[in-house]
């Protein structure tokens, strides 16, 4: 009974945004709110009856117009979100990119924000404080590592957030449009070290609106809208159906 | 059923072993990722919280120096200020109420009566309960990204508020030695109220982010709150102020007895009457138990808001 348990199984997940209609931003607006009887909750379905997996070694596409639900399904993944029902299990370490500067603080330096974003995705800090000058490097900013990354451009911390993000080879990893931010030569280096860690078993799921990125990268796609799976499948029948609907 | 991996257990499958030594061959030559996450599991109130504060010590230690460095980092005086802080508010209140009260309730000069007060109230209650309460939201930009339990937040919050105090205890020291004032053995025994205080303002300061999560106003409410209970205890005022029938207001307060324990410990040399040490740990572990308790059951619902 050897089956391969999937990195990422995704069965059948809902989650719902609580919106308070008339939404009361302070405790005292929702006390009064709350005597006139005008708390009305909707739900807002974000995500509805999801279902895949995703294998090892796998470039994963997740495309869709805005507000399709791409990003909470990233966050579900990632652990940060909890589904409402169904249920995500994921095998492994995770290295979630779900913002170009996710997990940085803008007044630490760049040395600084490798130490800590490592720690936060589990790594050693003594480890983290051997691998800066690698990282950097990496990057294409060690001139930069003393310099807090309030002052680096987006591309630049885009750069700096892949590579920490890459630097042990994390089991799963989440990239959200980060690809959309950086230049041609970072598009062409952080690709070429995705399919390097792809090669060592590293499960890659990509969230963009770039269809050509979904073609050129991914082994697998699906195509999400309001929530729901529309079409799943190989990449090109995924974005031929998505085109075709557009 | 059926293979989709790739990896060693192939070959190895088709050697016969017996299946115990299969299963340890393959657990050690495959290495299959352990589950990391699973959205199922059930969550176990306190068992969780105490459990990862336990696994994530090396990043609770990174973020309270960089809680403890980063405030003033942009500033000239940079970590100076914490210990200039107190130090400021003791010279502004003596100057004040060492006007106002000519009697001398206790045989130590005033100011080391007022640096205690101000170091264990404000410094270690007040701002570590506000810091942790808006632990959550200051670390938004990591908890909506990355997966890290959120009482790690507030328990850093509460340990730099600590730090604070701690470090402001070797002004006072040193006040009291160049004022003559013999410092008593019972100083080794600080460290008891402190972790108290510390259970206190994690606890407090959790229940607090819950609710600021929802709404922001929350925190301004608090603050005010805040500032009065520096006044409803003898922070900087003696007991003796105030009148014999109204003293059990302050004395119903817990804080009332951190501040007696604290006192007697620090430079009285003697204990506080047990029913102050029996407040103090009852109100920490009740405001901790219940603190966490309400954290963990709503941190999936704040999450979504970050």
């Amino acid at each position: 009974m050897t089956s391969h348990p999937r990195p990422i199984e995704v069965t059948d997940v809902r989650l719902a945004y609580q919106l308070a209609r008339n939404r009361a931003g302070t405790a005292k607006e929702h006390l009064i709110n709350l005597m006139r009887r005008q708390v009305v909750y909707d739900k807002l379905w974000a995500l509805d009856g999801v279902t895949f997996d995703v294998r090892r070694g796998e470039v994963f596409g997740i495309m869709g117009p805005n507000g399709a639900g791409k990003s909470t399904l990233l966050k579900c993944i990632a652990g940060v979100l909890h589904p409402t029902t169904g249920r995500v299990i994921v095998r492994g370490s995770v290295a979630p990119m779900i913002e170009v500067s996710g997990g940085m603080n803008p007044d630490l330096t760049g040395s600084e924000n490798i130490v800590l974003l490592g720690t936060l995705l589990g790594q050693p800090p003594a480890q983290m404080r051997q691998r800066v000058d690698e990282i950097a490097e990496w990057a294409g900013l060690p001139h930069m590592m003393d310099v807090p990354i309030r002052a680096y451009s987006t591309g630049m911390r885009a750069r700096l957030g892949f590579a920490i993000n890459t630097d042990r080879k994390p089991d799963v990893l989440l990239i959200d449009e980060v690809f959309s931010v950086g230049d041609e030569a970072f598009k062409i280096k952080s690709l070429e070290r995705i399919k390097y860690l792809m090669s060592g078993g590293t499960s890659v799921v990509i969230v963009t609106h770039a269809l050509k990125t979904i073609t050129d990268l991914c082994d697998r796609a699906i195509w999400l809208d309001q929530g729901h799976i529309k079409e799943q499948g190989p990449p090109e029948d995924v974005v031929a159906a998505y085109r075709g609907s557009i | 059923m059926g293979f989709d991996g790739e990896g060693i257990g192939h070959g190895l499958s088709t050697i016969r072993l017996p299946p115990r030594v299969a299963n340890l061959v393959k657990f050690i030559v495959n290495s299959e990722p352990k589950v990391e996450y699973d959205s199922a599991r059930p969550i176990r109130p306190l068992i969780d919280e105490f459990t990862s504060l336990w696994t994530h010590q090396q990043l609770i230690r990174l973020l309270t120096v960089r809680d403890l460095t980063l405030r003033y980092k942009r500033s000239v005086l940079g970590v100076w200020w914490t210990l200039l802080n107190p130090l400021l508010t003791a010279a502004v209140m003596w100057l004040v109420f060492s006007q106002i009260f000519n009697r001398v309730s206790e045989d130590v000069p005033f100011i080391i009566y007022l640096l205690s007060g101000i170091l264990l109230i404000s410094t270690f209650f007040a701002q570590g309960v506000l810091a942790a309460g808006s632990s959550l939201l200051s670390g938004g930009n990591i908890l909506s990204k990355i997966r890290v339990p959120g009482e790690v937040f507030a328990f850093t919050a509460g340990l730099a508020a600590m730090v604070n105090f701690l470090i402001g205890l070797i002004p006072l020291l040193i006040i009291m030695v160049l004022t003559g004032t013999p410092i008593p053995w019972t100083v080794l025994l600080v460290p008891i109220p402190t972790f108290a205080m510390l259970c206190l303002v994690t606890g407090a300061g959790m229940l607090l982010a819950a609710a600021a999560v929802h709404f922001y106003d929350v925190l301004d409410f608090t603050r005010v709150l805040l500032q009065l209970s520096i006044w409803l205890v003898p922070t900087f005022y003696p007991l003796e102020m105030i009148p014999e029938k109204l003293q059990f207001i302050i004395k119903i307060n817990p804080l009332f007895s951190y501040l007696e324990v604290f006192r007697g410990f620090v430079y009285r040399g003697e204990f506080a009457p047990t029913w102050n040490f029996v407040y103090m740990i009852g109100s920490a572990l009740f405001f901790l138990t219940v603190g966490v308790w309400v954290f963990s059951k709503s941190w999936r619902q704040m999450v979504v808001k970050l």
